[in-house]
C-alpha cells in the first residue's frame, strides 16, 4: 500500500473539503453592482481608446510596487515566464497516466509546441501555444533553462496533491474572464492551476511563487472573485487554496461575501493605480504600454 | 570522505546504498523553526521600521560570521566579476542543462545561450566576451574541460527520482522579517512518507574548501523547514576532479546549521538595523575591499591595500 506524505493528504483534504460558507444571490447581486458601478467610473477616466485588461499580477504590482505600472514594458517571454504554461500540460498529461513524469511529460510538451509553429505556418487550423515560436527560435543551451524551469515547475505542483483523490481535476484550463458590462474598458482575468467540484462549487487551487506575502488574501481572492462574478452564487468557487512550493506555506481563503467584498475594494484600488499610471503615461506622452502586453509577466495569454 | 566515482559509483553514493534512510520526527521541523523565531525575536524586534526584509542566504551567512564589517564592506563595493565565478556560473548552467536533457554540444555556447535566455543577471556574458582572446580561449577550456567531466561521469538521471535544478527555497521567520533562503543545484526525491526521500546535490567547479560543508548543511536546514522532513542525504559534486562529498543528514546536522544560522541571522538584523559593524580580523583580510578603512583589518595584514582592488581584478584577467 502507497502511504501518501501526510502534506500532501492534509492540502488534497483540505482542497476537497465540504464548503462551509456560501454567498447569497442577494449579496452576490449587490457585490457585482458595487463593483460595476466603481469600475465603470475608472473606465470613464481613462485615456480615449485605451483599455485595461488586469490580471492576478497586475493587480498585485499595483499593490506591492505602485510605481511599476509607470513603467510597465512589453511583454518578454522567458524560461520563468513559461514554466506555468507548459507545466501545467505537463502535469495534465501526468495526472491522466499520459506521460510518468514531469521530466518525459515537459520534453514531449516542447517538442509539440516546436512541431506546432512549423504545422502553423503552412494552416490556419493549428494554434501553436503563445510560447512556442519563441521557444523554437531558441539554441540548444537556452531551451534547456526553458526544460528545466518547467520541470521543476511541473514537480511541485505534481507532488504537492494526491491526484487519485480529486475528482475530474482541471489542471491548467481556461480562465475566467469577466468583462466588466456597459461597454467598460476594463476586463478581469482570473485564473488556477487547478479546478475540481465540492458539490456543485469549484475549489481552486493557486501555485504561488517565492513565499506568501501578507496581501495573500488579495493574491488568492482575486481568482474567486472573478470565478464568481461570472456565475450564478450557488455554483460560485468555494475556497481558493494558495500553495508555495518554494516556502512550503499553504494558505486557504473560504470564498464568502466577505472575502468577495475585500478582494472587490482591493480590485477597485489596483484598477485605480493603474489608470492613474495610463493618465500619467498619456500626460507625458509615453506609449500606452499595458495595452500592447501580448501576455502577462506571469505567462497569462491575453 | 570524498572520492572519485563514475556513474554507477555515483549513484550508489547518492542513494546512500546499505544505508538506512532515517525516519521522519513529524515535530522536528516545528520544533526547529520554533527555536529559530525565538531566537531571532530580541534582533527583529531591533530592526529598523524602514527596513524590509533581511535575506539570509550562504554567501551573507558566510561573510557576516567571518567578519561583520566584511559583509558590509562587500555589500556597499561593486560587484567584482572574475574568471572563478564566470567559470563557476558556466559550469552551474551546463551541468543543469545535462541533468535535465542529458546532451551538452556546445559548452561555451550552450553555456552562453543559457544566461542570455535568463537575462544575464549577473553581467556574465558581458564580462567573458570582454576577456582578451588568450585568456577566454584558457576559459573555453576549462569550461569545455568540465563539461566532458560532467557528461562522461554523470549518469543521466531517472526521471523516477524527480530530478529538478536551480530549486530555490524560501523560509520565512518572524512573520516574514527574516527570510532564509537558497537555490539548490539537484534535487533528487519526491516529498517524504515515513522516510526520509530527498538528497541535495551541489556542483563546485573550483577546488574543495571547508565551508562548502556549511553551506549544504544550510540546505539541509532550509529543505527541513519548508518540506517538514529533512533530505536523507546532501552531497558536493567537484566538476573538476569528479570528487563527490556526499554525507547523511542527522539530527546533529541540522541542529548545528540551526546554531550557526541563528548567530548569523542574529549579526544580519545587527548590521541591517545600521549598528557598527563587529571587526573580526582574519586570513581573507589582505582581500577585503573594506581593508583601507579598517584599522584591525591593516595590523593583521601589515599594509592598508586590498589585494583585491590593487591587483585581484588585474590578476583574473591575466591568469584566465
Amino acid at each position: 500500500m502507497t502511504t501518501v506524505p501526510a502534506r500532501v493528504a492534509w492540502l488534497t483534504d483540505t482542497l476537497l473539503a465540504p464548503a462551509t460558507e456560501g454567498v447569497a444571490s442577494a449579496e452576490l447581486s449587490v457585490l457585482r453592482a458595487d463593483l460595476v458601478r466603481d469600475l465603470q467610473a475608472l473606465g470613464a477616466e481613462l485615456p480615449a481608446g485605451e483599455r485595461l485588461q488586469m490580471d492576478g499580477y497586475k493587480i498585485r504590482t499595483a499593490h506591492r510596487n505602485p510605481e511599476r505600472c509607470m513603467s510597465f514594458d512589453t511583454f518578454v517571454p522567458s524560461p520563468r515566464s513559461t514554466r506555468r504554461a507548459v507545466g501545467v500540460v505537463a502535469v495534465n498529461r501526468c495526472v491522466h497516466g499520459h506521460s510518468p513524469s514531469p521530466a518525459g511529460a515537459v520534453g514531449d510538451v516542447l517538442a509539440e509546441g516546436v512541431e506546432d509553429v512549423s504545422v502553423a505556418a503552412a494552416t490556419a487550423g493549428v494554434r501553436a501555444p503563445w510560447w512556442a515560436s519563441w521557444y523554437a527560435g531558441l539554441s540548444g543551451g537556452a531551451r534547456a533553462v526553458v526544460c528545466a524551469e518547467a520541470v521543476t515547475w511541473a514537480t511541485q505542483l505534481l507532488t504537492a496533491v494526491h491526484w487519485s483523490q480529486v475528482p475530474r481535476p482541471v489542471i491548467g484550463g481556461r480562465d475566467d474572464w469577466w468583462p466588466c458590462p456597459g461597454g467598460t474598458p476594463i476586463v478581469l482575468k482570473g485564473r488556477a492551476e487547478v479546478r475540481s467540484l465540492v458539490g456543485r462549487r469549484p475549489a481552486l487551487l493557486v501555485v504561488g511563487t517565492g513565499r506568501c506575502q501578507a496581501d495573500w488574501r488579495i493574491e488568492l481572492g482575486y481568482p474567486g472573485l472573478v470565478a464568481a462574478l461570472g456565475r450564478d452564487a450557488p455554483v460560485a468557487p468555494c475556497r481558493v487554496v494558495g500553495v508555495w512550493p518554494q516556502s512550503g506555506q499553504v494558505r486557504v481563503l473560504p470564498v464568502d461575501v466577505g472575502a468577495l467584498r475585500s478582494t472587490a475594494t482591493a480590485v477597485v484600488a489596483g484598477v485605480a493605480t493603474w489608470v492613474d499610471s495610463r493618465i500619467e503615461a498619456q500626460r507625458r506622452g509615453a506609449p500606452g504600454a499595458p495595452d500592447a502586453v501580448a501576455v502577462s509577466v506571469d505567462g497569462a495569454v491575453a | 570522505m570524498a572520492a572519485v566515482l563514475e556513474r554507477e559509483g555515483l549513484l550508489r553514493r547518492l542513494r546512500g546504498d546499505g544505508v538506512p534512510r532515517p525516519a521522519i520526527d513529524p515535530g522536528l521541523a516545528g520544533g526547529l523553526r520554533d527555536w529559530l523565531e525565538d531566537g531571532l525575536v530580541e534582533a527583529v524586534a531591533g530592526l529598523a521600521p524602514g527596513i524590509d526584509v533581511v535575506r539570509v542566504n550562504k554567501e551573507s551567512l558566510n561573510q557576516v560570521l567571518l567578519c561583520e564589517a566584511h559583509l558590509v564592506a562587500r555589500r556597499n563595493a561593486p560587484r567584482v566579476a572574475t574568471v572563478e565565478l564566470a567559470r563557476g556560473s558556466m559550469v552551474d548552467a551546463l551541468f543543469r542543462q545535462w541533468v535535465t536533457i542529458g546532451v551538452i554540444d556546445d559548452p561555451w555556447g550552450d553555456a552562453l545561450a543559457a544566461f542570455e535566455v535568463e537575462g544575464d543577471r549577473d553581467g556574465v556574458i558581458t564580462f567573458v566576451t570582454g576577456l582578451p582572446a588568450t585568456h577566454q580561449r584558457r576559459l573555453r577550456a576549462e569550461v569545455a574541460e568540465h563539461a566532458t567531466h560532467i557528461s562522461e561521469r554523470w549518469p543521466v538521471l531517472s526521471p523516477a527520482w524527480l530530478p529538478r535544478t536551480q530549486e530555490r527555497l524560501e523560509v520565512p521567520l518572524c512573520g516574514g522579517r527574516v527570510v532564509l533562503a537558497g537555490v539548490v543545484d539537484l534535487v533528487l526525491g519526491g516529498p517524504a512518507q515515513e522516510r526520509a526521500s530527498v538528497c541535495l546535490v551541489e556542483l563546485k567547479s573550483g577546488a574543495r574548501r571547508i565551508e562548502h560543508r556549511p553551506d549544504l548543511h544550510f540546505y539541509a536546514l532550509l529543505e527541513a523547514l519548508r518540506s517538514g522532513a529533512p533530505p536523507f542525504r546532501i552531497a558536493t559534486y567537484y566538476s573538476g576532479t569528479g570528487e563527490l562529498d556526499a554525507e547523511p543528514v542527522e539530527e546533529d546536522t541540522l541542529v548545528s546549521a540551526l546554531s550557526r544560522a541563528l548567530d548569523g541571522a542574529i549579526r544580519l538584523c545587527r548590521v541591517s538595523s545600521g549598528a557598527e559593524p563587529e571587526r573580526h580580523p582574519n586570513q581573507l583580510c589582505a582581500w577585503c575591499v573594506g581593508l583601507p578603512g579598517c584599522a584591525p583589518g591593516q595590523q593583521r595584514v601589515g599594509t592598508d591595500v586590498p589585494l583585491v582592488t590593487a591587483g585581484r581584478a588585474e590578476t583574473d584577467r591575466g591568469q584566465a
